[in-house]
């Protein structure tokens, strides 16, 4: 038995300036529902993995608007009797599990998990567990992000983009069956991130009680060699992982890797000597997409066919710490073409 | 007469679960800044007259904020440091480490985005091993973390792992202090915040111990009763909440949810120890557990509060809270914990355990 993706889908930006980062992921999740045939109130859980939002709100969860949004676990009002809810250890149980009426559904927890670029592998992982354990039975995987407002042009080093992925648990011996993650710690200043407070100009001293003093800025510093160096890192990560799960790198059917720019899928995929036609090559549009990188190259493996054929695929990803993460798909009764 | 109520269930995993394995807490560490900032000195210094009557309205007398050098990277890695200080493992053990702060503030950075700040951590303790990765869930930040290693241990994918929170989120009082003018102003849940780091081991135990009951569930139709964005005013955050909006909330639909986590746990309110919830303000508390226990026919034997020295330390309440009640050694073997968390989302989390060994690490005779 193993995680099942049930429908993956990712989508480019339409290029307009007012593309925000909940629009694009509450767009990719309501087309990867209508793609699996499945309903938002469905899942169980729902992990947002998108870094780069318009407003950079700290909280809630971007999930929790996201949940709200799409209509996932939307509240419901029950009519009980006033006064004391006497229930408690078995006679709850019982009620609840004898036809009280919502056995076996549970509501939705949502959260955000920051891991860059491998955030996307990181929330399959604690999903796929989650189904494992029989805690949840849907599990949705979202992301998105758009350009931080920097002022360096130089600097946008994405495209707007959104995500969404749904999985379940399935008998079989398919599904993602083996998650490694590493981190090489000596390339974290390769790329950074982060807010800096800027004084407005001509504002001295305490500022006045009132907005508009200055702003958060973000700044996203991108060093040369990032990619090349990520290439690196994946392919070290990469052939450890495989001798861990007892595989060669010939025994990979198909890689999908991100991020898909040049400098890294060339670099990896000629030091792992992997042939092109063995690549799930993420399509122009969602090329330069951050977060949503591995899903859009899932949804390339899959919408080619290749990953239907495929008896193993090996899904990476590489970003920023410089941080790898790694992800088996297996499915040992696919028939190779 | 009949009310209404949410049918929102957790998404929980017990020990009745069927994993292999049970997971307890080992350890818990924190670290406070050491200057204080008394509920006087602050309302002094607010832009406006503002007569609001912090103190008597909330319970806090003081919290701690950081001096020159502190942010959430220093607190979170103090905290660290300092559960590994109370723990039997190394630094070299743990196999998973969650960063759950909301606040990531780090060098130049007044919100550090990437790398994460989970990977400055391990490297800072020395747990370069470590999967690492940051999650983001309000004040609900660090029992979502332990939520997640939970299920890791009981399948048995690692056997040691660590959450750490630190918060640096004292800036947000200090903007709303510059704009507040009356007690209804959305900012007013700001004036509450106290900076403070924690950390917590969580490891692999015998089938059937540990964590009795952890659950979750995100009731989505109040996501926006509470939010926070980079603030104009000066550098960090600033925070609206809808206060009275979110204390109904959490008596209303926080009720079933604990009902829901007790029965799992196959045990009843009065037999829970220490009730830990989130630490918002001690009026709110007694006011949603006086309805807890008047709806319910039962208490808990103690309710927590801290409110009066460290003021809501956000994602971290929940562990200052418990790491004091161990190091005063009034937490003692045996008795059963319940964490309640109450976020914006609005998250609501719950844990129920049985205190066991963990008072080892905190100088306990026996």
């Amino acid at each position: 038995m193993g995680t099942h993706i049930e429908a993956v889908w990712a989508q480019a930006g339409n290029g307009s300036r007012r593309a925000t980062a909940r629009g694009l992921a509450d767009a990719a999740a309501r087309n990867c529902f209508a793609l699996a045939g499945r309903r938002p109130g469905d899942i169980d859980m729902l992990i947002n993995v998108g870094m780069y939002r318009e407003d950079s709100m700290g909280e809630p969860a971007l999930a929790a608007l996201i949940q709200q949004d799409i209509g996932a676990s939307p509240a419901r009002r029950l009519a009980g009797p006033a006064g004391r809810i006497g229930l408690f250890g078995r006679e709850w149980r019982g009620q609840r599990d004898g036809g009280g009426g919502q056995a076996g559904h549970a509501g939705t927890f949502s959260f955000d998990l920051l891991n860059g670029a491998c955030g996307a592998i990181s929330a399959i992982q604690i999903e796929s567990g989650l189904l494992k354990s029989g805690v949840i039975r849907l599990g949705a995987v979202v992301s998105s992000d758009v350009q931080p407002d920097v002022k360096d042009p130089g600097a946008a080093f994405l495209r707007p983009a959104g995500g969404a992925l749904l999985l379940g648990w399935r008998d079989g011996p398919a599904g993602f069956t083996d998650f490694g993650t590493e981190t090489f710690p000596e390339y974290q200043d390769l790329f950074t991130s982060g807010l800096v407070w800027r004084r407005r100009p001509g504002i001295h001293g305490i500022p006045a009680p009132r907005l508009g003093t200055g702003r958060n800025e973000m700044i996203v510093t991108v060093k040369p060699g990032y990619h090349a160096r990520l290439a690196d890192c994946a392919e070290e990560a990469a052939r450890r992982f495989l001798r861990r799960v007892g595989l060669a790198v010939e025994d990979i059917d198909l890689l999908a890797p991100a991020p898909a720019d040049p400098d890294f899928i060339d670099r990896l995929r000629a030091r792992l000597h992997v042939p092109g036609d063995k690549v799930a090559y993420t399509p122009e549009d969602l090329a330069a997409a951050y977060t949503t990188g591995p899903i859009a190259a899932l949804q390339a493996a899959r919408k080619s066919g290749r990953l239907a054929e495929a008896r193993t695929t090996l899904l990476l990803a590489a970003g920023p710490g410089a941080t790898v993460a790694l992800a088996l798909y297996r499915q040992p009764d696919a028939e190779p073409k | 007469m009949t009310e209404t109520r949410n049918e929102h269930r957790l998404t929980m995993e017990s020990a009745a679960s069927g994993n292999p394995w049970g997971c307890r807490i080992d350890s818990v560490g924190v670290k406070l800044p050491a200057r204080r900032l008394t509920t006087r000195d602050l309302m002094s210094k607010t832009s406006h007259d503002t007569h609001i009557q912090l103190e008597r309205l909330t319970g806090i007398h003081e919290r701690r904020v950081v001096g020159p050098g502190e942010n959430s990277f220093t607190l979170a890695t103090g905290a660290a440091r300092d559960c590994l200080a109370h723990s039997q493992h190394q630094a070299s053990d743990i196999e998973m480490l969650v960063s759950a702060s909301i606040t990531r503030s780090r060098g130049h950075f007044a919100q550090s985005f990437e790398p994460s700040l989970s990977l400055f951590v391990k490297q800072a303790i020395g747990a370069t091993q470590a999967a690492n990765f940051d999650i983001s869930n309000a004040c609900a930040g660090m029992l979502t973390g332990v939520f997640i290693l939970q299920d890791f241990i009981a399948r048995g994918e690692i056997s040691c792992g660590m959450v750490v929170s630190g918060e640096y989120i004292s800036h947000l009082s200090w903007n709303a202090a510059r704009q507040i003018r009356s007690v209804f102003s959305k900012q007013l849940a700001s004036l509450t915040l106290g900076d403070a780091g924690a950390a917590v081991i969580v490891e692999r135990a015998p089938r059937g111990t540990g964590i009795d009951v952890i659950g979750f569930t995100t009731l989505a139709e109040h996501s926006r009763l509470c939010l926070a964005y980079p603030s104009s005013l000066g550098p960090g955050a600033q925070m609206y909440t809808e206060s009275r909006k979110l204390h109904r909330v959490a008596i209303e639909d926080m009720l079933p949810l604990v009902v829901e986590a007790i029965g799992e746990a196959g045990i009843s309110l009065s037999d829970i120890d220490y009730l830990i919830p989130h630490q918002t303000s001690a009026r709110a508390i007694r006011a949603a557990t006086g309805e807890f226990v008047r709806r319910l026919g039962a208490r808990p034997k103690h309710v927590v509060l801290n409110l009066e020295e460290y003021g809501n330390t956000s994602s971290t309440t929940l562990f200052v809270a418990l790491h004091k009640y161990l190091e005063e050694q009034r937490i003692r073997k045996g008795d059963r914990v319940m964490l309640l968390a109450l976020a914006s989302g609005i998250e609501i989390g719950t844990a129920i355990f049985t205190v066991d060994n963990l008072v080892d690490g905190y100088g306990h005779a026996h």
